[in-house]
């Protein structure tokens, strides 16, 4: 039963980076319904200051919380030009968010070239359990993934921002007439969400060779991940959905190749988001 | 060609496209005659990305749903045709392939149209759909590589043209092959052109701009848009086809997520309201990418994006609307 506990530990751990990779559009996309097509590239941007700051010759820590903030520094700034002007209107802000999207990549291939970069683990090892052989690194960020959710949830109903954020989301008109500021709130969801996506992509980075694409991968994964688990579910719905798109791919391709199971897994994201448009743990507000 | 645009004012179905249309395409028939060499080779790829960009602007600019899945059509194109011509058939195999490129596109763009549609999946969510059916694409192409040759992609023979045994007509030479490609889009546009001026079309037009009274008229919506859809899909897939048999090769990434999204990118800096206006667009744009990509290709694609945010941002008709009124102004101060 050895290989069955090792596929369910690749299964646990799959889902949570994925879940990690998918909360900054949890928080952009769920709470403030911003089609964030930029969301991969906010992803790739992460990892690549990450890369630059640990070349600079920053630790790792540090580089990761400089590449967190430098992203949601620039999800501000793109907020401010551009975004706050479309809230009100999805699709084009669906389409500025791919022009972001192309921008940001194409500043990436002249800032670090297109070739692989590649940041050595900061936990190279393995733990052992009975037989079965975790990488403690990602094991690291899986309990931080959960974490980071659980911190979110208390942002988002423990605090008073957490209010003012629920409140807009419910009713958005009641709520400014009540006196909240909405623009000034929709400004920090945005950024919150791009400085995770940086955190994410941060802390994803040592798990792979980065390239200026790498954040493609993650986007409509993210996507999937959000509205199967239903809008504005930030704890549940974001564990539910990575498990559907990143963990059921793992139990796939057990009976097939990666390829198939991910080609099996978009098909079933689709009929799943046909049936249940509001997600599974949505509450059919939508 | 950037004539063409200015003359023709191009927005919607209203008269006036057809004049620099026909300059369009006059400009196209000549080329062969004053050029040859590279221009005469490459520029049937560039009129197929142009059919390519109108099955898109068909669906955006008509009936207001937006597609991130086009290549996907285009590619199954490809292939279809490349493996219908390695099968040994009593007719010409390149017809069968042709016909089996459009059918299978309509039939699965059908399939999925109305799975979505009658579910209410739009706007969002359906962009998001078409971009998860690139990325199938694509890794069908990859995975099933009995059939596709996986990475290494699927090479193709020009095709020869048939009718019975009186006639045998190779396109292995470029300039048969480029009036062949020229005819096909002056067809295409032709047939498209009268399909947004039918019936069809202004139901099409009415789902645009208030779906909910189309319905209330009694009209399926979900129907028509799902029969635009698989028209859509079936040009692409045309275009698709004889590029893999004018180029001579398709790949896995002529499905992806980057080529679907590039043919988003012409169509709304070229006008997604005209038919016209993507056509020329997927032309003009794909053709100065390529002379740019030699020149300085990072900061070409830096720009065509920073075009499409403006362009998103300020110039909703692209440049199809934006020219006329520019102009206008020109014309107004002597």
């Amino acid at each position: 039963m050895g290989s069955f506990l090792g596929v369910f530990m690749d299964a646990t751990l799959i889902t949570l980076v994925l879940a990690l990779a998918a909360s900054g559009l949890a928080v952009v996309f769920g709470l403030i319904g911003v089609v964030n097509m930029g969301h991969g590239a906010f992803l790739t941007l992460g990892a690549y200051f990450t890369w630059a700051a640990t070349q600079a010759g920053l630790p790792f820590l540090l580089a990761v919380l400089v590449s967190a903030l430098a992203v949601g520094a620039v999800g501000l700034l793109l907020e401010i030009a551009l975004i706050r002007h479309f809230y009100d209107r999805p699709f084009e802000t669906l389409l500025l968010t791919w022009g972001m999207f192309l921008i940001i990549t194409e500043l990436i291939k002249i800032a670090f070239g297109t070739d692989f970069r590649n940041i050595a683990s900061p936990l190279p090892g393995t733990l052992s359990l009975g037989d079965l052989q975790i990488p403690a690194y990602r094991l690291v960020v899986s309990l931080f993934t959960i974490l980071l959710l659980l911190g979110l949830g208390l942002l988002l109903f423990r605090t008073s921002m957490g209010l003012r954020v629920r409140a807009l989301v419910q009713q958005q008109e009641s709520a400014a007439l009540l006196g909240l500021n909405i623009a000034l709130l929709y400004r920090q969801v945005f950024t919150l969400g791009a400085a995770l996506a940086g955190l994410a992509g941060a802390l994803i980075s040592p798990m792979l060779s980065i390239d200026p694409y790498i954040g493609n991968v993650f986007l409509v994964r993210s996507f999937f991940v959000v509205t199967l688990g239903g809008l504005g579910q930030i704890l549940g719905g974001t564990v539910v959905g990575s498990f559907i798109i990143g963990g059921s791919e793992t139990l796939f391709a057990l009976f097939s190749s990666q390829v198939v199971a991910q080609t099996i897994v978009f098909v079933l994201a689709i009929v799943l988001l046909r049936f249940r448009p509001t997600g599974l743990l949505g509450s059919g507000r939508r | 060609m950037s004539m063409a645009v200015v003359h023709g004012r191009a927005r919607g179905s209203r008269p006036g496209e057809e004049v620099p249309a026909a300059v369009l395409f006059l400009i196209l028939a000549a080329i062969p005659l004053v050029t040859s060499g590279y221009v005469v080779y490459i520029l049937p790829q560039y009129m197929l990305y142009g059919i390519l960009a109108m099955s898109l602007a068909l669906l955006w600019g008509n009936v207001g749903i937006l597609s991130f899945g086009q290549a996907a059509f285009f590619a199954l194109g490809g292939y279809a045709l490349g493996i219908a011509m390695k099968q040994p058939l009593g007719v010409n195999p390149a017809y069968v392939g042709l016909l089996v490129a459009l059918a299978a596109a309509a039939l699965v763009a059908g399939l999925v149209g109305w799975f979505l549609f009658s579910a209410g999946v739009r706007d969002s969510y359906f962009v998001l759909v078409t971009l998860a059916l690139s990325i199938i694409a694509e890794q069908i192409a990859v995975s099933q590589s009995q059939w596709t040759g996986g990475w290494n992609g699927l090479f193709l023979m020009r095709m020869t043209l048939t009718l019975g045994s009186a006639l045998e007509y190779p396109l292995y030479e470029d300039i048969p092959a480029y009036y062949a490609v020229l005819l096909v889009m002056v067809v295409t546009y032709t047939a498209l052109r009268g399909l947004t001026r039918s019936r069809f079309g202004k139901i099409l037009a009415g789902i645009r701009e208030n779906e909910s009274r189309m319905t209330s008229l009694g009209i399926s919506t979900s129907l028509y848009k799902t029969l635009a859809f698989s028209v859509s899909a079936a040009v692409a897939s045309l275009s698709g086809a004889l590029y893999g048999m004018h180029s001579g090769f398709v790949s896995p990434s002529l499905g992806g997520v980057l080529f679907s999204t590039e043919i988003v990118v012409w169509v709304a800096i070229a006008g997604r309201s005209s038919l016209l206006a993507a056509l020329i667009g997927g032309i003009a744009v794909s053709s100065i990418s390529n002379l740019m990509s030699a020149i300085t290709p990072q900061y070409w694609q830096l720009c065509i994006g920073i075009l499409f945010i403006v362009v998103i941002a300020y110039f909703r008709g692209g440049v199809a609307a934006a020219l006329p009124s520019l102009v206008e102004r020109f014309r107004s101060q002597p």
